[in-house]
């Protein structure tokens, strides 16, 4: 048989092809896009989140109040571990807000995948799972900061009297440093997810992930609270780019340098965990037991 | 010429963990597991070139999908090689991927909480189809089966139906240059596994395209495959063309007659004397027989016994896929003895 010659292509051979950068791009939008509609499609559930993350700001404000109070009748100091009782109340409504955004449930959804062999469908696509499931949770932030964040918003700073960071620009860093937050809690949560390839329940690591989490990104309670190791040890940790980072800067308590510090600091860990999670991902693939079927 | 695809050897274990008995036992795993090799798939060759449709038929746990998972991708081989057009599928799988179209009738690939159409408009981003490409294909879709009047409509709230003829566009909108179904017709009513077949042969002779369909129902290899390869514990038992197929098996059918007045087998067997027919010895109103239609036609069975008694009610059953299975295992077992 003649094969054929010029533009096409031969019947046995499948002919190489790459995604353009462009395309990425316009890809990767689409997967915000779809998140965000996905999310609106459940947007009632989050109406009770307003209630509760509203019931967890005034249980600390109400402890901090006693504590503060106690604290200057036993001793005249109106500050504890460098933080004055405004600032205390700011730093947990600002640190229950960003969180109210940064939030995602990607190492639950990734092991649902793998448990119910839903993986086998992304596999058989030509994208990366951990980038797609980055931008939708990036989708699903962006449905978080119109549904979630700003309602909250609105309940808590009036309040709550919530004081406003000492410079505006704060604002703007402030907003950046939790979009960075976004990208190293995705993470941190599509490596725990891939755990599942090889545990395949991972519902206990969840938990106490659930917990240790809050404690560790500084939500619960600030690290100048903490002793002196526990301080030294988180500063070597991912965690403080999810809250603790973004609240000090809105704060104010990272003055000049230390402010471009703390967001490269932030993009480092985001870049580095991203790398880490493309190479664990290379590897569990190899191990992909598909149940049924 | 190059066949597209192209297996050898291809070997699948699956490490199990097996548990021991009682508390001890529950202490013992702690500490050691008894692991446990399982083969799923053993030294499996075939090839098959560009444009054939192949049925890859084999009873439950034969190892058909896991051999459909190691030619998509999903998994890794434990041995063996396979490739696709020059390409290795669990290692470029970007690549791989953009040429392919899946359907696990199990599975659905339609995101599901969205609307079926946001589905295609994602998928055409994710394969770079052009617009011109896209409304054809959709029309086209449209035309075979109908799945315009879907695409408003939430992927949950598809019935079975609905949704495989979905998925089945869904696979497709990439014109892949190869096709891999995995029980397509799985739960499927009668007529809608038909308006699955009669899509398939269209769009595969149509588009050229290379198909690999694994089923359960003998009834979608019949009207679109010509050569099927069957599977058994992991071998491969069978790979030809579905005639030879039926000729080595045959189509053993199971008919059952309930009768006015009682009878007995042998006054039954006498009626059909001269015909290869085994009737099942029982007295009563109502038999079976079993015979192959390539040898006798069921109409000339029919047509004696109606002339002969008064038949109720009649009913034929034909063989199943696990029993031809099991009658090619049978034979390749006694080749081998």
């Amino acid at each position: 048989m003649i094969e054929s010659t010029g533009s096409q292509v031969s019947p046995s051979v499948l002919e190489p092809w790459r995604r353009t950068a462009a395309a990425s791009v316009g890809l990767y939008f689409h997967f915000i896009r779809l998140a965000f509609l996905k999310f609106l499609a459940y947007r009632l559930r989050y109406y009770t989140g307003v209630v509760s993350y509203t019931i967890f700001v005034s249980g600390h404000y109400y402890l901090y109040t006693a504590l503060f109070a106690s604290r200057i009748a036993d001793s005249g100091d109106a500050t504890i571990g460098g933080l004055s009782l405004d600032e205390m109340i700011t730093y947990v409504a600002i640190s229950w807000i960003g969180r109210s955004f940064y939030f995602n449930n990607i190492a639950r959804d990734l092991m649902r995948m793998i448990t119910e062999g839903e993986i086998a469908m992304q596999l058989i696509k030509p994208f990366h799972v951990q980038t797609v499931m980055m931008f939708e949770a990036v989708g699903e932030s962006a449905f978080r900061l119109i549904m979630f964040t700003l309602p909250i918003m609105v309940v808590i700073v009036p309040l709550f009297h919530i004081g406003r960071p000492p410079e505006s620009i704060l604002y703007l860093w402030t907003f950046i440093s939790f979009c960075l937050a976004l990208v190293i809690y995705s993470q941190i949560n599509f490596l725990l997810g891939c755990l599942a390839f090889n545990m395949k329940n991972i519902q206990g690591v969840l938990r106490a992930k659930m917990v240790s989490m809050d404690f560790l990104t500084g939500v619960v309670v600030p690290f100048t609270f903490f002793p002196e190791w526990f301080q030294r040890a988180v500063e070597w940790l991912p965690f403080q780019g999810i809250s603790y980072i973004p609240v000090t800067i809105y704060l104010g308590k990272r003055p000049g340098e230390e402010l471009y510090a703390a967001l490269l600091l932030q993009v480092a860990w985001a870049v580095g965990l991203f790398i880490a999670g493309r190479l664990v991902w290379r590897i569990s693939v190899r191990h992909v037991v598909v149940q049924g079927g | 010429m190059e066949p597209l695809i192209k297996v050898r050897n291809l070997t699948k274990d699956y490490r199990l963990i097996k548990k021991r008995e009682g508390v001890t036992g529950g202490l013992v795993d702690l500490i050691r597991p008894r692991k446990e090799l399982l083969r799923a798939v053993e030294k499996v060759s075939f090839d098959i070139p560009a444009g054939e449709m192949v049925g890859y038929i084999g009873a439950n746990g034969a190892g058909k999908s896991t051999t459909i998972k190691m030619l998509t991708g999903i998994l890794t081989p434990t041995a063996g090689t396979v490739t696709v057009g020059g390409l290795v599928p669990w290692k470029q799988r970007l690549q791989y991927t953009r040429h392919i179209g899946v359907v696990f009738g199990q599975r659905t690939q339609l995101w599901w909480d969205l609307a079926v159409v946001e589905s295609f408009r994602l998928l055409k981003k994710i394969y770079e189809v052009d617009d011109a490409t896209y409304d054809r294909q959709m029309k086209l879709f449209d035309d075979l089966l109908e799945v315009g009047q879907y695409l408003h409509q939430p992927v949950r709230k598809l019935s079975l139906g609905q949704r495989m003829r979905c998925d089945l566009a869904a696979a497709l909108l990439h014109r892949p240059r190869v096709l891999f179904l995995d029980e397509p017709t799985i739960g499927l009513d009668v007529l809608a596994k038909e308006n699955v077949r009669i899509f398939l042969r269209e769009i595969c002779e149509r588009e050229g395209v290379t198909v690999i369909l694994t089923t359960h129902d003998l009834g979608d290899i019949e009207q679109l495959c010509k050569r099927v390869i069957i599977i058994d514990k992991g071998r491969v038992h069978f790979d030809g063309e579905l005639d030879n197929l039926r000729r080595r098996v045959g189509r053993r059918v199971r008919m059952t007659v309930e009768l006015r007045d009682s009878a007995t087998s042998g006054e039954l067997a006498a009626i059909t004397a001269g015909l290869p027919v085994t009737w099942d010895e029982v007295q009563g109103l109502r038999h079976h027989a079993e015979f192959n239609r390539v040898e006798v036609p069921g109409a000339e069975v029919i047509k004696r016994l109606v002339n002969e008694c008064h038949v109720l009610d009649l009913h034929m059953a034909e063989q199943g896929i696990d029993e031809v299975v099991r009658e090619i295992y049978r034979q390749s077992g006694r080749e081998a003895s």
